[in-house]
């Protein structure tokens, strides 16, 4: 770069009046088998009200990155250089003394988990008005007055008795607004959320995220926002940076990075989602391997062994950040990534039609689960959880349901109650043949005393299927399918990949040529790219074997892309039934309609164009259910009669059920 | 479909898998293992070979001997009746490293199988069960022990019976507490929706990841038990004399303490080693089978 064009030139002088100024961070983690350099070099600048994203799978050091901002990491990490420069004073100069006045004052943070980043021993008041006092300098009284008013904002209702409660009254949701409240109550120039949503469910996330949208706006103040999330990223960010091995391999505004990805990792990320508008459905890219080892040192650039593009210069020196366009850098040796045709070469999946003549494997009829508790006094009537409240379904052989609905809607319980792990309070199940389930958590579905032969194999020994030699066929056999070697049969389930684990999972559930397989949540713990590897598994299963799935899932996109009948429930009834594809180009029940609208979508300029009127509310006790619509309380359509009478699920078209008294 | 790079994923030394098979060579590079054997060792080795050692018969008698204080001769010095220490505590060592392993072990299976009928089977077994660990609970267990010998009488075996019983309840709580949160894992729910029975459950799902922690319960009731065997001995409760476990030899030594402080005291340090060495022991259990209390 010899002469600096007038817009770089302009760029530059904003970078130096800009509020938050990284160069060259440095953060290691020094663990007792070597040191890991989580943050490898970090340089990027943000503008006063800026939004920015940072995103990256699990590992990328994003996390570690904005912890570093300032100086929250636990032992054994540490920032080992670099200059954090906020508003012209470089943080990592400071002493802690002098950190702590920035804390919580200049910079405000919130956190993922908003059921542990509360004291529960400590009320609301007591949480956030000492701070206030201090960063602001203002009497007791005055700050409890703030405090109740930025909870009046972030739309707890009765701010002013509920500042006087505990943590533990609240749900989620309502935590991660005190969190919100009390990261903006200082009046920050930025704020650092680390995955602020993730834990939340997808309509309180859209009111979440909708809400630090417009309290930042109002106050002008930045933001850095962790997420893995695109779609998150699309809503709500105006500049976006991708971190991978420690590094940002690319920066740039929102818009440009989703139009013109040019760093293969960015461009390899956002083919991974499914798309929203599909006419026909491509298989999605999958990034192939493991993110390098960051103990090790990386000699060139950190994603050659797994980007398609890589060539002989990628093996021998780092790429540095380059311009991309206006404000847009990426550290990538070809200008174009992996071009722009990669598109083409993602194969068409065969669309399956569902076909009427198909035999039905599973028939749910009118299925009750009611959890009855304890009564305090025992002539009272015992409280009941009515988790399932009378739902009907039907599979065909080949056919993929998706169950979509919010937690608590009693998607997992149906799970469990098909798989007669849990006995049914009424109603009748009828399966042709076995189900087998594929579960949420891969760290937990395996015996870790088990090899992966053993685990595989258990149910046919179990079941007494052939004989030791046949079975070790078998389990080879079972590899295969789901893209393993024979290799791994010796392994342990600890010595696996997140993604790896899930596949044995898989052929375990296959074992026994089960009729139906129940997956619950099966890539929710699981980074983008390797769900779109369990999610192309999936489909290939599907198309080979001709075996039903049931994909339980909050994740909309996925449910979308993977099923061909879809079942939205809503506090344990299914509220709208139909063809996938009909379901989401036309929603006809208000809750799908307002799930959808939640969603986030990774495409810039189509987020912009939705309107953005998120689901107030939230979900009501499943303890005592309203008489009427069970929706009613949250929905913007309705009416008495909603409160009064209860609508049922009636055909609205012949692929087509829909539990509302206004649809059509 | 196998693009997927087959990779062995080498970070992550520490799984249990790679101590499955590396768990004895694990165990010996543990610095608190080390030191247990660093004791204990010298200690066992002497004991076993005692009958070829150079020194007196722990029964035989030299009156011309009688309360001699440590020597070249005699390491320990002698007792009243001219008996030497070593040789009387090495045998005693003997008795207290049988009672505290067969405590342990005792307790341990006990404590293993009714602690998971209660924790898998719960209602009413579990209830049953937990109230008579409560009551069994409430009593001090050197206490439990002194009743249990006054029922069951003195002599090896209902020392054993009586310090392994008053173990037992600790054992049936903490297995039971494993049970109990292994038993809402996955993984056996998949095993229930191909219909595998109960025991097949409970041997291959749930006994196999409640070893460890019952491992290093067992190696604290061992020194436990040392310790409590010696104050049953102490008392005139538990090993009858002349036989010389580790609590007669203290006794004897008492009414001679500022006579000949030896008795007493030389015996009571071997006590504390073996029961400092064994903590040491459990120690080091729990770290090499928690891959995540690695420091």
């Amino acid at each position: 770069m010899n002469a600096l064009s007038p817009l770089e030139r302009k760029l530059a002088s904003a970078a130096q009046t800009s509020l938050l100024d990284v160069r060259d961070l440095h953060t290691h983690f020094l663990t007792d088998t070597g040191t890991v350099k989580a943050v490898n070099g970090v340089s990027f600048q943000i503008g006063r009200g800026e939004r920015v994203a940072i995103v990256g799978e699990s590992g990328s050091g994003k996390s570690a990155m904005a912890m570093s901002l300032l100086r929250l990491l636990a032992y054994p990490g540490k920032v080992v250089s670099g200059q954090i420069n906020l508003d012209g004073r470089d943080l990592n100069q400071m002493s802690e003394r002098q950190l702590n006045q920035i804390r919580g004052g200049e910079v405000g943070t919130i956190f993922q988990d908003p059921m542990s980043s509360l004291d529960p021993v400590m009320k609301i008041s007591n949480q956030m008005v000492p701070p206030i006092m201090r960063h602001l300098r203002i009497s007791r009284e005055k700050a409890l007055a703030e405090a109740i008013s930025w909870l009046d904002r972030v739309g707890i209702p009765d701010a002013a008795r509920r500042i006087d409660g505990y943590p533990f009254e609240m749900s989620g949701g309502m935590r991660q607004r005190v969190m919100i409240a009390m990261a903006l109550s200082c009046k920050p120039q930025l704020v650092i959320a680390d995955e602020p949503t993730t834990a939340l469910d997808v309509t309180i996330q859209a009111q979440i995220v909708e809400l630090l949208r417009e309290l930042t706006e109002e106050t002008g103040t930045a933001m850095i926002f962790i997420t893995h999330d695109l779609g998150l990223v699309a809503r709500f960010a105006h500049k976006v940076g991708v971190m991978y091995a420690g590094k940002l391999v690319e920066f740039g505004p929102v818009k440009d990075i989703f139009a013109h990805p040019s760093h293969p990792y960015t461009q390899s990320l956002l083919d991974t989602i499914p798309p929203v508008d599909q006419p026909e459905r491509r298989r999605l890219a999958q990034i192939p391997g493991f993110p390098p080892d960051m103990k090790v040192p990386v000699v060139g650039c950190a994603f050659k062994e797994r980007c398609a593009a890589a060539h002989k210069q990628c093996f021998e020196t780092a790429p540095k950040l380059s311009s991309r366009g206006p404000g847009h850098t990426a550290a990538c040796w070809r200008p174009e990534g992996l071009g722009t045709a990669r598109h083409l070469n993602a194969e068409l999946v065969p669309s399956m039609v569902s076909n009427t003549e198909d035999p039905v494997v599973v028939e749910i009829f009118n299925l009750h689960k009611h959890f009855v508790g304890r009564s305090v006094l025992p002539w009272r009537v015992p409280p009941t959880v009515r988790a399932v409240n009378g739902i009907s379904l039907s599979i065909r052989k080949g056919e993929t349901l998706g169950v979509v609905g919010e937690s608590g809607c009693g998607k997992s319980t149906v799970a469990r109650l098909l798989l007669g792990l849990d006995p049914a309070t009424s109603g009748d199940i009828y399966v042709e043949g076995m189900a087998q389930m594929v579960f949420q958590d891969p760290a937990s579905s395996f015996n870790p005393k088990m090899k992966l032969s053993d685990i595989i194999g258990e149910p046919l020994v179990v079941t007494g299927w052939g004989t030791r030699a046949e079975r070790g066929d078998r389990i080879r056999e079972l590899l295969t399918q789901v893209g393993l070697d024979e290799g791994y049969m010796q392994r342990y389930p600890s010595q696996l990949s997140g993604g790896q684990r899930q596949r044995v999972a898989i052929a375990r559930a296959l074992a026994l040529k089960p009729s139906v397989v129940v997956a619950d949540e099966p890539t929710s713990a699981l980074d983008v790219s390797v769900r779109a590897q369990i999610i192309n598994l999936m489909v290939d299963l599907k198309h080979q074997l001709r075996v039903s799935f049931v994909f339980i899932s909050h994740d909309l996109l996925t449910v979308s892309y993977i099923s061909d009948r879809i079942a939205v429930m809503y506090l344990g009834e299914v509220v709208e039934y139909g063809l996938t594809d009909e379901v989401f180009r036309n929603p006809t029940h208000p809750y799908t309609q307002a799930l959808i609208a939640a969603v986030p979508i990774p495409d810039p300029v189509a987020e912009e164009a939705r309107t953005k009127k998120p689901l107030s509310g939230e979900l009501p006790s499943p303890l005592n259910l309203p008489l009427g619509c069970a929706f009613a309380s949250r929905c913007p359509k309705a009416t008495d009669y909603c409160r009064a009478e209860k609508p049922a699920l009636r055909a609205l078209s012949p692929t087509r059920d829909t539990a509302c008294h206004y649809a059509n | 479909m196998t693009q997927e790079a087959i990779v062995l994923p080498s970070r992550r030394p520490f799984d249990l898998a790679w101590l499955h098979q590396n768990g004895i060579v694990r165990a010996l590079g543990n610095r608190r293992i080390q030191l247990a054997l660093a004791i204990l060792g010298p200690i066992l080795f002497l004991t076993v070979f005692r009958p070829l050692l150079p020194i007196q018969g722990p029964l035989q008698t030299n009156l011309r001997e009688m309360m001699q204080p440590p020597s070249f001769q005699h390491l320990f010095g002698t007792d009243k009746m001219g008996r030497d220490l070593v040789s009387r505590t090495l045998a005693g060592v003997q008795i207290s490293v049988f009672v505290g392993f067969a405590v342990a072990a005792l307790a341990l299976v006990l404590g293993l199988v009714m602690g998971t009928l209660a924790g898998f089977f719960g209602g009413i077994i579990d209830r049953v069960m937990m109230t008579i660990t409560d009551i069994f609970l409430a009593f001090p267990s050197l206490l439990l022990a002194i009743g249990l010998v006054s029922v069951l009488g003195t002599g090896m075996v209902p020392v054993v019976l009586a310090i392994s019983l008053s173990d037992v309840p600790r054992f049936i709580r903490l297995q039971r507490s494993l049970v109990l949160s292994l038993r809402t894992r996955a993984y056996i729910d998949a095993a229930r929706t191909v219909k595998a029975s109960q025991l097949w459950l409970m041997t291959r799902h749930i006994i196999p990841n409640t070893v460890a922690p019952l491992l290093v319960a067992a190696s604290i009731a061992a020194a436990n038990a040392i310790l409590v065997e010696a104050g049953l001995s102490f008392l005139g409760l538990g090993i009858m004399p002349p036989a010389p476990s580790l609590g007669n030899l203290i006794r004897d030594g008492q009414s001679y303490l500022e006579q000949a402080w030896w008795i007493s005291t030389l015996p009571g340090a071997v006590i504390l080693l073996i029961a400092i060495s064994l903590h040491f022991l459990s120690d080091g259990i729990r770290q090499v089978l928690d891959p995540r209390s690695h420091k």
